[in-house]
């Protein structure tokens, strides 16, 4: 049990200096982060003692990244190009490029392989131990999102495609499917337990959904709507920006540009918690392994008609979550 | 003997192990001292029930009960005054109370009083860490906290509201004569003819193929301002005549045709001039509003055609997909006045005629490709040019207005996005660009565009307003019509 009595949320110290485009923790510990951001850097945070750890650069904006192991992550971003970064030896490995920015990386244990996903639409495989590209598979779109369900990749796109991988078999597309939300999907999220994903769109909705096609699980999906405030008389739907599992609980955070982060419950089908407003959108969140730590990134990200002057500020929240917040009741 | 006997039917809190002539007193004090919240002071019934109330009203998570024993702590437990207390710590409660009784008489007594004596100045507008764990309290608290799962679930306060499943489920296969309305959560909305791709098995919503294609059709134009079922429009209800009656070709053309056009204001000229490659976004309804850029874009996309992520690099793929969306998306993201000085791009661009007037510069090249796009905005732009009193820009202007955009290769294209400094120019560009968009705020009708885009302009108040007003009648048409 973590001690309730350091209350549950602090800051990050010197926060990037543009908006963060993806916060991860490390595979095996909540100790460190990886944050990427538009200022083009890559950082780890150690969010024990609170202080920047390493911290790297690309020559544009910095999308995604993603740890590989304790000590190696891959990043990707506008300028179109997947970098190795070695923390232990402190070195910058180009590994290769895509035709557009790099959207989305992810690391595949099962097959021990980094993904990427890109605006050019495609999704390239690439193996981390040679650096070199495995296999370039071509999705029906940009790619916006994708997320891993052991040994399946799912692919969500621009105009609501997704596609379903198989990644011991690339080399056909095991389900072609729809997003079942009307609006552009903004983030695919896979349950630890295997049996579907969490969709959410631009429109303050969330969808959850089945890889099992039979009738019977097909029945189980469902959506629901979130991330809405009602001001004035007009009902604002934001975007919902990211979503986290909890790996234990199969319960999942989502987070949108209303600045809340709610955790639901999707069997039950309840809202377990829903933490304070944040002072701005919310670009990435992410569950630590063990599930005791949220990492809570707020950026402002350009979604009104006219942007906020001056712009809020960038910050990393980290919060320490309790069972009674995150654990089905 | 006998007397003991007594004593044990004592009722006793749970979480300190305090005793009480009457279990209604024990009652109020177990919502004074330990279901009471420590921030707004409510006094609630139970543990969970506490531990509800600051979830969900103060946002914070109480994980144990406020002045408890640090065994006794569990919140999630439901004990209300002697129900609720799991048996073996009664049974350990009784054998302990027999054990005092031979042995040292008054311990018990004291300990009662020393919980007096503390728990008021421990507080109780103290958050519940505060609590005196160890205390002096009973040598041998009872072994084996109960397991959670024991928590009773029938007194929970309700969960705030929780959406139920919108589309899919809702649709039975023999709903056939409903509105078609209530078709539009499983369909497309704006895939055009690419439509579905797979099978979606078992979702009947999109399995049930439309009896009548033109009646879908216009089920997809409705949807889009019912999407959210803030309020049914009359839209709608002509729209349930379709499956009888198809004969709306209008309707189903539009439908069809514009296929994104936001919602059924398909009389919208302007949004029908749009190039047709732009995928916008449809629009949700009067009463709510999706905060989003009205492209069809990632917000990342959108971000990265901000001149500020630009480089210097002859990037011709992102530019000519940017075209035609720089004339229709609103550009209305003005991006944040800092903008022009950590853009070197423009700078580089321009900085041969002008390096002596960083100020009105970067604002120029951006204006160009937008006057040479709508020349129906330039009169009005140039209008505002003479309120600005600048001749030295002028002369510029009028320099750069006629030279043609090759001038800048590429990125110039992507400019509109950047600043707008003229209220006018705004007003010239929404007025001709997104009739229905604007039309549909109420809230923002009133307002002189200038001000509904939230511009603080030093000229935002000034006479270059008024071209705004006329402009707007015509976005209001399609609604009060």
């Amino acid at each position: 049990m973590t001690v309730s009595d350091t209350r549950t949320e602090f800051k990050l110290k010197s926060p990037p200096e543009d908006g963060i485009s993806s916060v991860k923790f490390g595979p095996n510990s909540s100790q460190f982060l990886l944050v990427s951001s538009w200022d083009n850097s890559v950082t780890l945070y150690d969010i024990h003692a609170n202080t920047v750890r390493m911290k790297y650069s690309h020559e544009r904006p910095e999308l995604p990244a993603c740890f590989q192991d304790a000590v190696h992550s891959f990043s990707g971003g506008l300028d179109k190009t997947l970098k190795m970064f070695d923390f232990n030896s402190n070195t910058e490995t180009i590994v290769g490029s895509h035709d557009q920015a790099i959207r989305c990386i992810e690391y595949s244990p099962e097959v021990n392989s980094i993904l990427t996903g890109s605006w050019d639409s495609t999704v390239k495989m690439w193996d981390p131990r040679t650096n070199r590209l495995v296999g370039n598979y071509s999705q029906p779109d940009k790619v916006y999102t994708m997320s891993l369900c052991g040994e399946k990749l799912v692919v969500g796109t621009a105009f609501r495609k997704v596609f379903v991988w198989d990644l011991r078999n690339m080399g056909y597309i095991q389900q072609r499917r729809e997003s079942s939300l009307k609006y552009q999907t903004r983030c695919i999220r896979c349950f630890p337990n295997k049996q579907g994903y969490v969709l959410s769109s631009i429109e303050g909705r969330v969808a959850v959904e089945y890889l099992d096609t039979g009738a019977e699980m097909q029945k189980k999906k469902y959506a629901f709507k979130c991330h809405r405030i009602k001001e004035d008389g007009i009902e604002k739907i934001y975007p919902v920006n990211a979503i986290s599992f909890h790996q234990g609980y199969n319960t999942f955070a989502t987070a949108g540009s209303d600045g809340y982060v709610n955790i639901w419950d999707s069997f039950n089908k309840k809202r377990l918690c829903q933490f304070h407003r944040y002072n701005t959108s919310i670009s990435s969140i992410c569950f630590s392994q063990d599930g005791t730590a949220l990492a809570i990134a707020c950026s402002y990200m350009y979604e009104e008609e006219t942007p906020r002057d001056p712009l809020p500020e960038n910050n990393v929240f980290i919060r320490y979550v309790t069972d009674q917040e995150t654990k089905p009741k | 003997m006998g007397r003991k006997k007594k004593k044990l039917s004592k009722p006793w809190c749970w979480y300190c192990n305090r005793e009480f002539e009457d279990e209604k007193i024990l009652i109020q004090h177990q919502k004074a001292k330990h279901f009471k919240c420590h921030i707004c002071h409510k006094k609630l019934y139970t543990g969970p029930g506490l531990s509800i109330h600051c979830m969900q009203v103060h946002k914070e998570a109480i994980d144990k009960v406020p002045n408890s024993l640090s065994t006794r702590s569990n919140i999630e437990i439901e004990i209300y005054g002697m129900e609720g207390i799991p048996p073996e710590d009664l049974k350990e409660h009784e054998k302990m109370k027999q054990g005092k009784q031979a042995g040292g008489g008054g311990s018990g007594g004291a300990n009662a009083a020393n919980n007096r004596a503390q728990s008021p100045s421990s507080g109780e507008d103290e958050p519940p860490p505060k609590k005196k764990t160890q205390d002096t309290m009973m040598t041998n608290p009872p072994p084996g906290m109960p397991p959670a799962g024991m928590m009773p679930q029938g007194m929970m306060p309700p969960h705030p509201p929780y959406v139920p499943p919108m589309g899919p489920p809702m649709m039975g296969p023999g709903m056939g004569p409903m509105p078609s309305h209530f078709m539009a959560p499983g369909m497309p909305p704006m895939m055009g003819p690419g439509g579905p791709m797979g099978p979606m098995p078992g979702a009947p919503s999109q399995q049930n193929k439309p009896l009548f294609p033109s009646a879908a059709a216009i089920a997809t134009s409705t949807t889009s301002s019912a999407a959210v079922g803030a309020d049914f429009k009359p839209i709608t209800s002509s729209a349930s005549i379709g499956p009888v009656k198809p004969t709306f070709p209008a309707y189903s053309g539009a439908a069809a045709a514009a296929g994104s056009t936001p919602g059924a204001s398909s009389s919208s000229a302007s949004s029908n001039s749009d190039p047709p490659k732009v995928n916008l976004i449809n629009t949700v309804g009067a009463s709510s509003k999706i905060i989003h850029p009205q492209e069809d874009i990632s917000l990342e996309e959108f971000r990265a055609r901000l001149p500020k992520y630009h480089v210097p690099e002859p990037a011709p793929a992102p530019a000519a997909e940017a075209t035609p969306t720089a004339a229709a998306t609103p550009v209305t993201t003005p991006t944040p006045t800092p903008t022009p000085a950590p853009n070197p791009t423009v700078a580089v661009s321009v900085a041969a005629p002008v390096t002596s007037t960083p100020q009105p510069m970067p604002a120029a090249p951006e204006r160009r490709p937008m006057m040479a796009r709508f020349p129906m905005a330039l009169p009005m732009s140039m209008g505002q040019m003479s309120q600005m009193n600048q001749m030295s820009q002028m002369g510029q202007m009028g320099q750069m207005m006629p030279g043609p955009p090759t001038m800048l290769p590429g990125p110039p294209m992507m400019r509109p996005a950047l600043p707008l400094h003229h209220p006018a120019m705004i007003g010239g560009n929404m007025g001709m660009m997104r009739p229905p968009h604007m039309g549909i705020h109420p809230g923002l009708l009133g307002m002189p565009p200038g001000a509904a885009m939230g511009m603080h302009h030093p000229y935002a108040a000034g006479p270059p307003m008024f071209p705004g007003p006329p402009m707007i009648t015509p976005m209001m048409h399609p609604r009060f019509r």
